[in-house]
């Protein structure tokens, strides 16, 4: 069997036909489906409550949000004012994507390739290898900061995106979920493919990177909210202002002697939106994954 | 260190370079940065002090760096001086007076000695001590941290106190003043932060004491100011007159909302409370309170911080000669900054200016600078050492037991203990 | 022979797919580990190092702030991790569900706490937990407590708000984990269950449990390295001081401090951060142990 989305898409069909035959009503089922509905949306509440307390406080003064007030006022204007007239957004926010677009999409590429790498081809030296790998993982970064900046200085590379962007890019983290995903990933699918005459690269970029999609659009929420909100290490490496991520810009906003906070909440929030955004975009992916189907 | 570095490290090193692949423009040769966190407050006078200067000097370009908080200008400062690379320096960084010594010791080399070029007499004796080492002084002083006891006037007023009633009082006078007013008002008496040692070092200094000895030993157990601070401490948690408080938003936004009655703080903040327009006339200056025991006055200091040069800046002349010359010289420079930022610089002349002798309408029309002037006078200087930070730790690791009634000395037995292990 | 060529060349493309990882992490990872390793042998201030032998491993074992950041991260891991687990794996179950309404904005909502910004979130707990906060506000409104409690000033309730903080803060995100693993699970095995018969509780643990295990490990070690590493929260919610008197301070925290705020004694500090490097090793083997041992027996 050669596999194309086509035939793909008819086993999800098959599964979407079966899974249409309902087992008999279930008395208790309305009570079980009411305390689902209660738990999540108590979760909910609870999870979006201090987000939606922060874009309420975008709308108040300082002296208002540090009295606690959690209603609506008239400050937005004045903040976003504030925040434009004090920080170059559109500089910092540019350095901010690039960061992040480019070292997310190098981060999965290589990250991926990894993943699959160690769980399709295993050996003994392989997995040694990867246990190495996962007590890598576990080295704090503080302790490696200083060789770290040690190294890119002699490079001539401090105050670069380069020096931003490279040491994150091969993501133990990543690798190690990729291969947890990869264990789900059908061997007849390869098996196939190299019936068919497919080479191992070909495999991994026509078979397996459009089967894992939902492994690749979590993925993807993960890497670039890292790099986007990565602090300690762009904070010693970008050296001035015009090079800095608006996650640094913001966090020293909050350091002032006399802190805006309306200004500073009306930074985070639009600090939030990117990974919001992507993660708007991504999410149906979750549940719209095939992988599931084919099996 | 420079010894790990070693040839396979600048191996590594190019091997980075080539692969390259977007690089940066840094700042051109000729100018001068400076690093300073608070763009408002050190931040705007770095940049007056700066428009100043290259008004004359045209070819001089300053760029003020004031993107970073004080945490993270430290972070990058020691990360850099560890790994022994210049590279990312600036060539003037703003370094808060209690941790100078420390950066001063560890690396060695890494500062230039101002005190050839520059004469420190004209700045007050105990900024220029908190950045000298064998004999010679490594900073530009810039603003000082002298201390008042800001305070509410119209609650006072209330529990009829008036100013007359907070000059020249001993911390366990204020207790009692802060129980009346309590009672006529309902305010707590001040916000305390338990992470926080603050109030502690300020009341130890005003009797002319820190936690080592000359010697640079630890001086904890047998240090009579430090005892009698912590019981004055356990003293408002046991008159219940504390808001606990955690953090600078916290801390600012109870006594700026008019939570309690009184705060006893370095100078610096005249700005964040006047930030609240409304309260005008409602607040007061005090000298703070001393500490009932033989040698404590009623000044200290909290903070204030100074400007250092990089030893390894390519620009080492123009900066000297642009702090020698509007840092050093420009009385009329200090009197614009503590009009637009509150800023009390240490230049002993600018006192003599027009806005010293200012009064204002906002603390009830009392000459507030001219006071802080007086007070800064009288500040007991002491040798800061290099250990404040871990032995501020082991002090704070006492205070949850020492305000609920623990013994003082078996505290202080204990900070003592943690101390030593600490500082090795 | 062609078997054996052909195992050469599974061998050769087994390391071509992961060689770029391996380089990249060479350089930026071993490299450095193996100069802070050299690191923790040395002692010294600042720049003035020297070779110390054990010297940093004989403090450690004398140093009572250790002792204390390495009881507090233990707390905040037995405590924090299986819950946020449990409660990661019973939203992605409930919300796996198609028939369920509104799935995407449920969706959303839990995961909204990863996207914020630390300094939104540590912003918005510091002022949700002040004194006179909403949330002493709300207690008292419905009188489960009579006077307000110092949150931050308190070293239990310290310790409870930086769990509560952690769990708010990573449960969304540990589910997008679980989420996108149960897509991976064949729904008819589900059905055929389900005309069987099978609770649903049975069905979820003896189905998807067995089924997301490799994800559930994965999470596991993940969270377990996230909280020994832990350090955003404690440091922002403390200014840094792991307060109050070390209740939340932790061994990344104190490697920080040790590092920046101390006197910099940086083969002190690394010394600390290999510590947690071992016990990592020790609990994800643990961890690998029993995920091992429960396949066995089925």
């Amino acid at each position: 069997m050669s596999v194309t989305p086509a035939t793909m898409a008819q086993a999800a069909r098959r599964t979407d036909a079966r899974a249409a035959i309902r087992a008999p009503a279930d008395p208790f089922a309305m009570v079980r489906r009411g305390l689902v509905y209660l738990l999540l949306s108590i979760a909910a509440f609870v999870s979006v409550f201090p987000f939606l307390w922060m874009v309420i406080g975008t709308t108040n003064s300082s002296a208002d949000i540090i009295r606690g007030k959690a209603s609506l006022g008239g400050e937005f204007f004045n903040n976003a004012v504030t925040f434009f007239t004090q920080v170059d957004a559109l500089r910092v926010f540019w350095n901010s994507a690039f960061i992040a677009v480019v070292a997310t999409a190098l981060t999965l590429l290589i990250s991926s390739l990894a993943g699959y790498g160690f769980e399709m081809f295993r050996s003994r030296v392989r997995e040694r290898v990867f246990a190495l790998l996962l007590l890598l993982l576990s080295i704090p970064f503080a302790a490696l900061m200083v060789p770290l900046f040690v190294m890119f200085s002699q490079a001539r590379l401090v105050n670069t995106y380069t020096a931003v962007i490279l040491p994150t890019v091969a993501s133990i983290f990543i690798i190690f979920y990729f291969r947890q995903a990869t264990k789900a990933f059908p061997t007849e699918l390869r098996d196939a493919a190299k019936i068919d005459g497919l080479k191992e690269w070909q495999i991994f970029l026509f078979v397996y990177m459009p089967v894992m999609r939902s492994t690749y659009a979590a993925a993807t929420i993960i890497v670039f909210m890292a790099n986007w909100n990565n602090y300690l290490w762009p904070l010693i490496v970008l050296q001035t202002a015009e090079n800095k991520t608006i996650t640094l810009i913001v966090s020293a906003l909050t350091s002032a002697y006399t802190p805006d906070y309306g200004m500073i909440l009306f930074g985070t929030v639009l600090a939030t939106l990117p990974t919001l955004i992507i993660f708007f975009l991504l999410q149906r992916r979750f549940v719209e994954g095939m992988l599931g189907a084919v099996k | 260190m420079n010894r790990i570095v070693s040839r396979r490290g600048r191996l590594l090193g190019l091997a980075l370079a080539s692969v390259s692949f977007l690089s940066v423009a840094a700042a051109s040769a000729g100018d001068v940065t400076v690093w300073a966190w608070d763009p408002n407050f050190n931040g705007a006078t770095m940049k007056e002090a700066a428009s100043r200067y290259t008004a004359d000097h045209p070819d001089v370009n300053i760029i003020v760096d004031d993107s970073a908080s004080q945490d993270d200008i430290r972070a990058k400062l020691q990360t850099q001086l560890l790994a022994g690379s210049t590279d990312g320096l600036p060539d003037i960084v703003l370094i808060q007076d209690d941790v100078a010594q420390k950066y001063l010791q560890s690396f060695p080399g890494a500062f230039e000695p101002l005190s050839d070029t520059i004469d420190m007499s004209v700045f007050a004796d105990y900024k220029v001590a908190a950045a000298t080492l064998d004999g010679k002084s490594y900073s530009l002083p810039f603003d000082s941290g002298v201390t008042g006891l800001f305070y509410r006037s119209d609650y006072l007023e209330e529990a009829g106190f008036s100013a007359k009633d907070l000059e020249n009082i001993t911390w366990d006078r204020l207790v009692e003043i802060g129980t009346e007013v309590k009672a006529a008002t309902g305010h707590q008496l001040l916000d305390l932060d338990l992470n926080d040692a603050g109030l502690l070092r300020m009341m130890m200094q005003s009797a002319g004491t820190w936690y080592f000895n000359e010697d640079g030993s630890l001086n904890i157990v047998d240090n009579a100011p430090l005892k009698k601070a912590l019981e004055t401490y356990a003293k408002f948690y046991q008159a219940d007159l504390v808001n606990p408080v955690s953090g600078w938003a916290e801390y600012t936004g109870s006594f700026t909302s008019g939570n309690t009655a009184v705060v006893p703080v370095g100078v610096w903040i005249t700005g964040t409370i006047k930030a609240n327009a409304d309260q005008s006339g409602l607040w007061g200056v005090a000298p703070i309170p001393r500490l009932d025991i033989e040698g404590s006055v009623n000044a200290s200091n909290q903070g204030g911080s100074s400007w250092y040069v990089l030893a390894s800046s390519d620009n080492k002349a123009e900066a000297i000669d642009f702090l020698k010359t509007i840092w050093a010289e420009d009385v009329d420079f200090y009197q614009q900054i503590l009009v637009d930022q509150g800023a009390v610089g240490s230049l002993l002349a600018a006192r003599e200016g027009e806005a010293y002798q200012a009064t204002d309408e906002f603390f009830g029309g009392a000459p507030v600078w001219q006071n802080f002037s007086t007070w800064l006078s009288q500040i007991p200087a002491v040798d800061y050492g290099i250990f404040t930070a871990e032995v501020d730790a082991a002090v704070q690791a006492q205070l949850p037991t020492i305000i609920e009634g623990g013994d003082i000395d078996a505290a202080l037995e204990a900070i003592n203990s943690q101390a030593q292990q600490q500082v090795q | 022979m062609a078997d054996a060529r052909l195992a050469r060349r599974e061998q050769i493309t087994g390391w071509a797919f992961i060689a770029p990882a391996l380089v990249l992490l060479g350089l930026f990872m071993l490299y450095p580990i193996v100069w802070s390793l050299w690191m923790s042998f040395q002692v010294g201030r600042g720049m003035n190092l020297s070779f110390g032998g054990f010297g940093n491993i004989q403090r450690l074992t004398q140093d009572v702030v250790f002792l204390r950041a390495l009881g507090n991260t233990f707390t905040f891991f037995i405590i924090q991790v299986p819950i946020m687990i449990v409660l990661a794996l019973l939203f992605a179950v409930a919300l796996n569900d198609s028939t369920l309404r509104f799935r995407g904005l449920f969706r959303t909502a839990i995961f909204l706490p990863c996207v914020t910004s630390l300094i939104a979130y540590s912003t918005i707990f510091k002022s949700m937990f002040a004194t006179d906060g909403i949330i002493n506000q709300g207690l008292m409104a419905v009188n489960i407590i009579g006077a307000p409690i110092a949150w931050f000033s308190d070293p239990f309730w310290a310790k409870v708000v930086v769990i509560l903080a952690i769990t708010w803060r990573w449960t969304g995100y540990n589910m997008i984990f679980y989420l996108a693993a149960l897509q991976n699970i064949d729904r008819s095995i589900y059905e055929a269950a389900r005309i069987d018969g099978v609770p649903a509780w049975a069905r979820f643990r003896y189905l998807t449990i067995p089924m997301l295990k490799p994800v559930i490990l994965f999470t596991t070690v993940i969270s377990t390295i996230g909280t020994l590493q832990l350090f955003d929260e404690v440091f922002n919610f403390t200014a840094g001081t792991g307060g109050p008197a070390d209740s939340t301070l932790t061994l990344s925290l104190y490697i920080y401090n040790l590092t920046f705020k101390f006197m910099p004694s940086f083969g002190y500090s690394a010394t600390v951060s290999w510590v947690i490097v071992i016990l990592v090793a020790i609990l994800s083997f643990l961890q690998f142990l029993i995920a091992r041992d429960r396949r066995r027996p089925s």
